[in-house]
């Protein structure tokens, strides 16, 4: 049961990680802001990038709880491809889902 | 000829991808359905649907059938004319073989124990070499009862090897191909990021609105990168699984002297006899050695119930038993082997702590071959697996969208055929693969020959949808969306739902009773159901895309028209 409960949190720390990631980059950022010429500045790139890359180290703490380190790491990969190709999924059909993100950085133009 | 790197690495990846490509299609389907094989042969055979069993007392049940086997017809008749050596007399009758070998083998997702009989060539012509005739058997570790043999285990005796060999075994040829086309991928896959490395900027983009030619370029790279490193892991594991292969079977042609020398001082460092003594002699019980190796196991910190067990030089003064553990809880493929005396029940041997080299090579094969226990990471795989199928079939149509217009005019018809074979391997293996089971359950289960009609049936469904595949592509000259692709989609999830009925009604089995009861039969049905939704929704999307296709062709010959007017 412990480990099914760390399973779901992992999988909703590496969708966390990956929805960062993407929004550090222009091209999504502009995706889910809406805005054409919106782009997040390069203080904003960073701290995305670190919640990003944190998250996504969280999720892997959570697998080596949930297993044995040889199957954790191997479920922590999975997982990673598996929020990716969500993330891909959201930011093609429901971007407005990643807004919440943005309102860490509380910049008026956005909301 | 290429002006650049890059360029050349667009050409590696376009036609090797192309050419090989059909076949790795194959590679992952039947690879993401190999992770369920055990499940799939509970679907099957219904008589195997039962919960996973321990190992039964060997010395009670096991060994008098094991007794009773008797070596492989085919196996005889095939083998001992080569092994046998006619100076010395006429060949032993098949009946009459003594037995050299015995083994048992279950996993955890195993309710039925395999077992097998290695019986010896008594005049071989090479007595240093292996001289065994075969003969296996699959019991109700219940109540010892066999099961015919005749039943086909779809999942691990035809979808597995599918995955590996192509399920074509004149001279292994099967695994050959499917080796270069692993080989192949792993060029295909750094080709592709080369290719496509500004892409990371944009990593996670898919625009299903635009274009078909650009959307489906956005999805093979999309799934070609979200999962690089399952791709990359499970085709380089598989090279390695396959390495002794795959590489000239020098171990067995130059060095064979050599292999049989490492083969001797092996056995006299292990204490393993290499020979039989020629004695005949009777054997301790097999079940109190058992139990030591779990009691060892459980010293170990790592008990365990028995996975493999093997005799060999039976009745034999040498005779010895290996004991290895179900390796179900890591990735490794450990077997902790504990070796016995087979007439004193001594521990002769017991297996030392692994190298590193020899953990990791065992952590890497482990990974792809999968035996532990844990339903998320399969899950997880065949994920994997689908998205590299998913990857390679937009490969394919991102061939043809790039080419269509060009072959049109110039009255090439290669995207055509491109495209044919593209339908034959994404839908029209679908339905081979279904048909194949609707099969299973509308022949009856005495029927003889039943596996190899199953077989039949595969390979012919499949014969004719590459048929159909080829009768309808006309429409790709005509700058339209084969019909092919809809029709085979619709075919399949009416197959799928069909399986799942028949499965009901022929065995009583239906998702009210198996889930949350029995899941291996419960999750096929669910899978089979799930496809076949999936299908549907495919096959109504292609239909809006078919017609918005017949208006552009429309313009586009119009164009033409008019530009030949002049």
């Amino acid at each position: 049961m412990v480990e099914i409960v760390c399973w779901i949190a992992a999988i909703f720390a590496t969708m966390l990680g990956m929805a960062s990631l993407s929004l550090s980059l222009p091209n999504h950022w502009r995706q889910v802001t809406g805005i054409e010429t919106s782009l997040p500045s390069r203080s904003e790139q960073l701290s995305l990038r670190i919640l990003g890359y944190s998250s996504l180290v969280v999720a892997l703490l959570l697998c080596l709880a949930a297993d044995h380190p040889t199957m954790a790491v191997l479920v922590w990969v999975m997982l990673l491809s598996l929020a990716a190709k969500g993330i891909a999924t959201i930011l093609t059909w429901r971007q407005h889902w990643l807004k919440p993100i943005l309102w860490l950085f509380n910049r008026s133009e956005l909301n | 000829m290429f002006s650049s790197f890059r360029q050349a690495m667009a050409w590696l990846h376009t036609w090797f991808g192309l050419t090989l490509g059909f076949i790795l299609m194959v590679v992952f389907f039947f690879g993401s359905l190999s992770v369920f094989d055990r499940e799939i042969d509970r679907w099957s055979i219904p008589e195997t649907r039962f919960e996973p069993q321990v190992m039964p007392s060997f010395d009670e049940m096991l060994l008098p059938i094991l007794r009773s086997v008797e070596p492989n017809e085919e196996d005889y008749n095939t083998n001992m004319p080569l092994l046998h050596d006619t100076s010395q007399g006429p060949m032993t009758p098949r009946t009459e073989l003594p037995a050299d070998e015995f083994w048992a083998y279950t996993t955890h997702r195993d309710p039925v124990l395999i077992m097998g009989v290695g019986f010896r060539v008594p005049q071989p012509l090479d007595p240093e070499g292996h001289n065994h005739i075969h003969g296996n058997i699959t019991i109700d570790p219940r109540t010892g009862k066999a099961l015919p043999d005749d039943q086909l285990k779809i999942g691990s005796k035809f979808f597995y090897p599918m995955h590996f060999s192509l399920n074509w075994n004149w001279n292994r040829i099967g695994i050959y191909i499917v080796g270069i086309a692993a080989f192949i991928m792993m060029a295909a896959l750094v080709s592709g990021v080369i290719i496509h490395r500004k892409r990371f900027r944009e990593f996670f983009t898919f625009r299903p609105t635009k274009q078909t030619q650009r959307s489906v370029l956005d999805l093979h790279n999309l799934t070609g990168m979200v999962a690089l490193p399952f791709h990359f892991f499970f085709t380089f594991t598989g090279l390695l699984i396959f390495a002794s292969f795959f590489f000239f079977p020098v171990t067995h042609t130059q060095l064979e002297p050599l292999h049989k020398y490492h083969e001797m001082v092996e056995a006299n460092e292990t204490g393993l006899p290499h020979d039989r003594a020629g004695v005949p002699t009777d054997m301790a019980s097999i079940d109190a050695m058992v139990a030591k190796a779990k009691q060892r196991w459980a010293e170990k910190d790592m008990p365990g119930e028995v996975g493999f067990l093997q005799i060999n030089h039976v009745d034999d003064a040498n005779s010895y038993v290996s004991i290895y553990r179900a390796g179900s809880d890591r990735v490794a493929l450990v077997g902790e082997g504990m070796h016995f005396n087979g007439i004193t029940g001594e521990l002769i041997r017991e297996e030392p702590p692994r190298s590193a080299i020899a953990e990791t090579e065992e952590f890497l094969t482990g990974l792809h071959l999968q035996h532990f226990e844990h339903w998320f990471l399969r899950w997880l795989y065949v994920f994997g697996g689908l998205v590299g199928a998913i990857c390679i079939a937009t490969g394919f149509i991102f061939f043809v969208e790039k080419r269509k217009r060009q072959h049109t005019l110039q009255g090439s018809s290669g995207s055509q055929v491109v495209d044919a074979l593209a339908v034959t391997t994404v839908t029209g293996m679908l339905v081979a693969t279904v048909s194949m089971l609707v099969a299973n359950r509308l022949l009856p289960a005495e029927m003889v020959g039943k596996g190899y009609w199953e077989q039949v049936v595969f390979w012919g469904s499949w014969g004719v949808m590459l048929l159909h595949a080829f009768w309808r592509s006309s429409a790709v000259r005509h700058m339209r969306i084969s019909p092919a692709w809809r029709e085979q989609s619709i075919l399949f999830a009416v197959l799928a739902v069909a399986a799942v009925i028949l499965n009901w009604i022929t065995t009583g089995d239906h998702l009210l009773k198996t889930a949350f009861h029995y899941w291996p039969v419960a999750g096929v049905d669910l899978s089979l159901l799930v496809s076949s939704a999936i299908a549907i929704y495919a096959a109504r999307f292609l239909k809006r895309r078919e017609n918005v296709a017949v208006h552009k062709a429309i313009e586009f010959s119009a164009q033409n028209l008019e530009a030949s007017r002049g």
